[in-house]
């Protein structure tokens, strides 16, 4: 049969060419068609070349275009005979394609198999343009582009060819010779056979489409399966690398499997999960149940939960800290995967970072509070001293007359001279009491417009590690622009500080639930700043107000000195400070301060 | 008779100074007062009954200074502290130096009165004890070198017999000695006898 690698006439390629020669009329002979005399038909062999064209469609079916081409040559005793298709491609038949291509020619032509014409300057165009059976004679006189096709055609009859009620192309047949005439049979003969061609080509186009169609799903379902196993060979590699822990579970708090890191981190067997004595919610220390809960939330929600850090018991009763986050798997509902990061290094890193910052500020703080005691020493050494002179001699004398009183001793002059002595003593004594009271009101505070919120942030920072090492949860609720306040930063910071380290103090002895911190500022009915500092601790009971009495304390080596002076700060800056029970548990202790004055908020 | 005590007070502070003085007055006890532990320690003698009632903290020496100089001068009057500010170490030294009570200022009239009254009557046991060894030393001290042989093994429990054999005399000549310094320590039994060598031994062991 014939093949594409034979030398290709050159034929220019153009769209369109500018007409040149002889006119389409002159080259133009169809209506001899009907005069010359006609052959009669050759039935017997149109059924051969019709059954030949079936088998072609059923062994081959690529070949029904050559197929078609010998057929033609056969039966019309031509000398070159072929089709011509319209194609965009140089593929596929469309009558919208700007050029004829040559699929298969049978004859003397074949070596121009793969050939063409352009669609707008061509004996093929004019036949689709008139949409009827063209007969040429010498059509190279009109498209001299035809000229190196050689030999020349003498005669060449071309017939439309339909695809799907379309006209796409021609079946034509090419006489080089004079040595016979096209007559009106071989017009029917060669419509017939294009017709059933057309048909057999478009079922076999249908069937290559589908077979198209059936090969891009097999394609992409091979990648999908590609895909899926080289998702697996990866997550398997992943679980078994045991870099992290990867745990798959289910919503009913059952662990389906573990892999070896996971285990190692929470130091159980595979064997105390896959037989469900211990659930991932056995895991979890009460304090972070909340957590895990808004992660299930957001399973059901969404399917997935955001990696967030919690703590895990391990089976002796310790704890590890982990960065946790997974999701469901697609369509089984409820069972999922999740990844599980053991912190415990970073946690360290970050505790000895925090310790060697909490360090350099506890030596501060002790530095300053050394000082303030050693100054508060002496003072109340003094105190002691310089009222307890006084106040001993007036208890004496006092003593000393009441005895002689009941002895009936007591001698006016001696009274006398005794109750001057006792005045003389009680006026020193308060005069001493002066003095320390100037003593202390010596340092004058020294404000400052503050932003509240930075105030509030700075003492979070300060309190981190006792924060942590509490495992404290802080909440911020902070009025969106920072109130500005007129006061001293270091007293405010005195505040902040006492008040939240009560507050973390107040949960030491929680764990049943989580330790939450809450710190608000805001501002209240009357346009003061409100600071609010919320716990989740042991709480306060009814008598509220004996916190702020000195020397009260509920804690072990207080002093109860902390309260009382918080209260003084704040009430030196014009503000009030109180404590109430928080709801449900825990207590808050909340200050004003009055806003700043002719100062726009920021 | 003997000297009546005197109640000393060592405190910087002149209103205390004159109200303990007052209050002690009331009930019939002799009050002197010191401004300084210096002074209170030139006027002191050891012989001098009665008791002292210091305060800790002082100008120049301290009380507890002045404690430790009575103590190394022998001088052992009995010590009540008072204190503005008392501290447990503080306590704790002035009782192991012998101090008969510390008190807090401002104290109750009554536990400074108590405290003075079980300091003096500590002085005046004390003092008969001190009176009665010496008088017993000097009994003693007329006996002969030979009796003192003989009374120290009565006091051992040696019969006359014994004794004779272990001196190398005869038994009468024990019964003689023996009788001559029953009369010079008047011990009027055998009883008496070995009482008053057992004190004197035990201040012998004691010096």
């Amino acid at each position: 049969m014939s093949s594409r690698s034979t030398s290709r006439t050159n034929i220019p390629l153009e769209d369109s060419i500018t007409e040149a020669g002889a006119s389409l009329e002159s080259i133009l002979c169809t209506p001899e068609l009907q005069r010359r005399p006609s052959r009669p038909p050759d039935y017997e062999k149109e059924r051969r070349a019709l059954v030949a064209l079936m088998s072609a469609l059923a062994d081959s079916p690529t070949t029904i275009f050559e197929t078609l081409a010998e057929t033609i040559l056969d039966i019309t005793q031509c000398d070159s005979a072929g089709l011509s298709l319209l194609t965009r491609d140089g593929k596929k038949p469309d009558a919208c394609g700007k050029r004829f291509y040559w699929p298969a020619i049978a004859g003397m032509w074949n070596p121009h198999v793969g050939g063409g014409t352009p669609r707008n300057f061509g004996p093929c165009g004019d036949v689709l343009d008139q949409n009827r059976t063209l007969l040429f004679r010498h059509f190279e006189r009109r498209y001299p582009y035809l000229m190196p096709v050689i030999p020349a055609a003498e005669e060449c009859l071309l017939v439309p060819f339909y695809v799907a009620g379309e006209a796409v192309g021609t079946v034509w047949a090419i006489m080089h010779s004079d040595r016979r005439k096209f007559d009106a049979e071989d017009d029917r003969v060669m419509a017939s056979l294009g017709k059933f061609a057309s048909s057999a080509y478009q079922a076999q186009i249908h069937i290559e489409d589908l077979k198209i169609q059936v090969a891009e799903r097999e394609k992409a379902e091979a990648e999908v399966r590609e895909l899926a196993r080289g998702l697996d060979v990866k997550l398997r590699r992943l679980v078994e690398a045991n870099v992290v822990g990867i745990v798959t579970w289910n919503l009913e708090g059952a662990i389906i499997d573990a892999n070896d890191a996971f285990l190692r981190m929470v130091q159980y067997d595979r064997d105390d999960f896959t037989s469900g004595r211990v659930r991932w919610t056995d895991l979890t220390p009460p304090e972070w149940r909340g957590c895990s809960e808004r992660a299930v939330a957001d399973l059901k929600a969404s399917r997935i939960f955001q990696p967030f850090e919690k703590e895990y018991f391990r089976k002796d009763g310790s704890r590890v800290p982990a960065l946790v986050g997974g999701a469901l798997f697609e369509g089984t509902g409820n069972e999922g995967l999740a990844f599980v990061l053991d912190l415990t290094a970073q946690k360290r890193a970050q505790e000895t970072l925090q310790e060697a910052q909490q360090t350099l500020y506890t030596t501060q703080v002790e530095l300053a509070r050394v000082s303030r005691l050693t100054t508060m020493g002496e003072l109340t050494a003094s105190i002691a001293h310089e009222v307890n002179q006084p106040l001993t001699a007036i208890t004496n004398n006092g003593n000393a007359c009441l005895r002689l009183l009941a002895n009936h001793n007591l001698d006016p002059g001696v009274l006398r001279e005794v109750l001057q002595e006792i005045v003389a003593d009680g006026t020193r004594a308060s005069a001493v009491i002066s003095r320390i009271r100037a003593f202390i009101k010596k340092k004058p505070a020294q404000k400052s417009l503050l932003h509240i919120n930075d105030v509030i942030q700075e003492v979070l920072d300060l309190a981190a590690h006792e924060i942590q090492k509490n495992k404290i949860l802080v909440e911020r609720q902070l009025k969106q622009c920072s109130p500005l306040v007129f006061a001293d930063r270091v007293q405010m910071q005195q505040v902040l500080l006492n008040l939240i380290m009560n507050g973390i103090e107040a949960m030491n002895a929680v764990t049943e639930r989580a330790r939450v911190l809450c710190v608000e500022s805001a501002i209240d009915k009357s346009g003061d700043v409100l600071v609010a500092v919320c716990d989740s601790g042991t709480g306060i009971d009814a008598d509220r107000d004996r916190f702020f009495t000195p020397f009260f304390t509920t804690k072990a080596n207080g002093m109860g000195m902390g309260l009382p002076i918080t209260r003084s700060l704040i009430e030196g800056h014009g503000g009030r400070l109180w404590a109430e029970p928080n709801f449900p548990n825990g207590a808050v202790f909340s200050f004003t301060l009055p806003v700043a004055t002719g100062v726009a908020h920021a | 008779m003997p000297r009546a005590p005197v109640v000393f007070v060592v405190d910087d502070d002149p209103s205390v100074r004159s109200s303990l003085k007052f209050l002690i007055s009331t009930v019939g006890l002799q009050v002197e007062t010191f401004e300084s532990a210096e002074t209170a320690l030139q006027k002191l003698s050891p012989e001098a009954p009665g008791c002292l009632v210091l305060d800790v903290r002082l100008r120049g020496l301290s009380g507890l200074d002045l404690q430790g100089e009575l103590v190394a001068r022998n001088c052992q009057v009995p010590i009540i502290f008072i204190t503005g500010h008392g501290d447990i170490p503080m306590t704790v030294r002035a009782m192991k130096a012998g101090a008969v009570e510390f008190l807090t200022k401002p104290f109750r009239d009554q536990d400074l009165l108590d405290a003075i009254s079980t300091a003096l009557q500590r002085d005046r046991a004390r003092r008969e004890h001190e009176n009665e060894i010496r008088e017993l030393q000097q009994r003693f001290d007329l006996l002969t070198a030979r009796e003192r042989e003989v009374v120290s093994l009565v006091a051992a429990g040696k019969l006359n017999k014994q004794i004779a054999d272990q001196l190398g005399t005869a038994e009468n000549t024990i019964k003689v000695h023996r009788s001559r310094a029953m009369e010079k320590l008047r011990a009027d039994s055998l009883a008496d006898l070995v009482r008053i060598v057992e004190k004197l031994k035990e201040v012998s062991h004691a010096g």
